[in-house]
């Protein structure tokens, strides 16, 4: 019995994962060191990212810690699947990517670029309404109307057209499936691709302050 | 025999838990069509949330994954694709969301953000809570006002003894609050209400309504977006 309460706690606490927001503590600068060393070649020192032109490269300027060092930590246990990734966590501790995580969340996110303008109203819509008629939550309930995220929501705004869209794409084939709660893959399910890819032109656009 | 049932369990928690992908499918429990259907049984995780002390504060930050398509201020849509829940009684939110979780109300689009995959009891507690404390808004979508004294002499006759004079409801008898809710969004409950639609419909209002033709459900519904309870309504601008 005793062992029976302690188990549906532990089920219990899994699921409050965003009431429990607490960011991770850590020194940014030795994280610096690293990202000089590891991550600059895609992900920039600054975290800007290089030219937007592979997908898979995501820019994580002014994204929150928590979200960092969830991502880092997936990647290592292969939660989050991606050989890249895998590869380059492979052999950072917990502290390094605390310190990561920290350092750049520190950094200032510069704007995106909009490929297709003619997009971006539909994909504003979109983020802010979300679709009722396909039950599509606005991404604003979660993410912030700023596309500047909370917790493990992550900052979205300025993000790479071409790697929001691809997360969106696996999220909804469920080749990216740590999304807890399940709450992108129910989203995405709902969405066309077409629908993705507006969303992703306006986020590209959001203008930062 | 004890460890038998200790691995049932750790089974049937097991099960419990979803790991495929994609969005989750709404489970489906026996409801009104069923014959042995009992309405708001004390049963099962309703029974459990109503239990756990609710907070508000905390309620706020879990409210999170709802606010999508509720809005942050509770007033869902006004064209009643998504309900009002500011100012509803806690008890009855409680039941409501027991019930999709279940399946005894059918709701394919909520499910996925309010399965026990992505919000726990006492999360529950808390948004209730913190709905519960929210000001009503004024601006509830409203009916066309053609047959409002229609409206009103069947919510006197019909309606009033369970949900209040003033749209109030109950909130020791899981009856909802219907001041400042959406007529679009009580219009089609009420109708798949009387058509047994509604998996987790009260008996008792099914025989008040099962004999209402559609021009009735309006005048009535259209009667009951007007309600006002002002304890809990935002003031006036």
């Amino acid at each position: 019995m005793k062992k029976f309460v302690i188990l549906a706690a532990m089920v219990g606490l899994t699921a409050s994962w965003w009431v429990m927001a607490a960011p991770p503590k850590g020194d940014p600068e030795k994280g610096k060191q690293i990202a000089s060393q590891v991550c600059l070649a895609c992900h920039g020192v600054d975290g800007n990212g290089t030219e937007p032109t592979n997908p898979e490269f995501p820019k994580l300027a002014g994204k929150q810690p928590e979200y960092l060092l969830k991502q880092l930590k997936d990647f290592r246990s292969g939660k989050r699947k991606n050989e890249i990734m895998a590869g380059m966590v492979a052999n950072l501790t917990p502290d390094d990517m605390a310190n990561l995580a920290l350092y750049y969340a520190g950094q200032k996110a510069k704007p995106g670029v909009v490929k297709n303008p003619a997009l971006v109203a539909q994909g504003k819509k979109i983020y802010m309404d979300g679709n009722p008629d396909a039950g599509v939550p606005a991404c604003a309930g979660c993410h912030e109307v700023d596309a500047l995220g909370y917790g493990f929501f992550p900052h979205l705004a300025g993000q790479h057209t071409e790697y929001t869209l691809l997360q969106l794409k696996r999220f909804n084939t469920g080749e990216r499936d740590n999304d807890k709660g399940l709450a992108m893959q129910s989203v995405t399910a709902k969405m066309t691709e077409q629908e993705m890819r507006a969303v992703a032109e306006y986020l590209a656009g959001v203008q930062l302050k | 025999m004890k460890k038998l049932s200790f691995l049932a369990l750790a089974l049937t928690l097991a099960l419990a838990i979803p790991v495929l992908a994609g969005a989750p499918q709404q489970p489906k429990a026996p409801g009104i069509e069923s014959k042995d259907y009992v309405w708001n049984e004390p049963a099962g995780e309703k029974a459990e949330i109503l239990k756990l002390k609710g907070d508000a504060e905390r309620g706020r930050n879990a409210y999170r994954v709802c606010q999508g398509c509720h809005k942050p201020n509770g007033a869902g849509l006004s064209d009643g694709t998504y309900p009002q829940l500011a100012g509803q009684h806690a008890t009855v939110l409680i039941k409501q969301m027991a019930d999709v979780r279940d399946g005894r109300r059918e709701n394919p689009k909520m499910f996925p953000f309010a399965g026990k995959h992505i919000i726990d009891m006492q999360e529950i507690a808390d948004v209730a809570i913190y709905l519960q404390n929210m000001k009503i808004p004024h601006d509830n979508g409203k009916g066309p006002g053609t047959s409002l004294d229609r409206g009103k002499a069947l919510y006197k006759n019909d309606c009033q003894v369970c949900h209040g004079e003033n749209g109030e409801g109950n909130e020791k008898k899981f009856y909802p609050v219907l001041a400042g809710q959406h007529y679009k969004y009580m219009l089609r409950q009420i109708m798949n209400i009387r058509d047994g639609k509604r998996g987790n419909a009260n008996p008792k209002m099914v025989k008040v309504v099962q004999n209402y033709a559609d021009p009735d459900m309006e005048a009535v519904v259209d009667y009951m977006s007007r309600l006002s309870m002002p304890e809990r309504s935002a003031a006036k601008r």
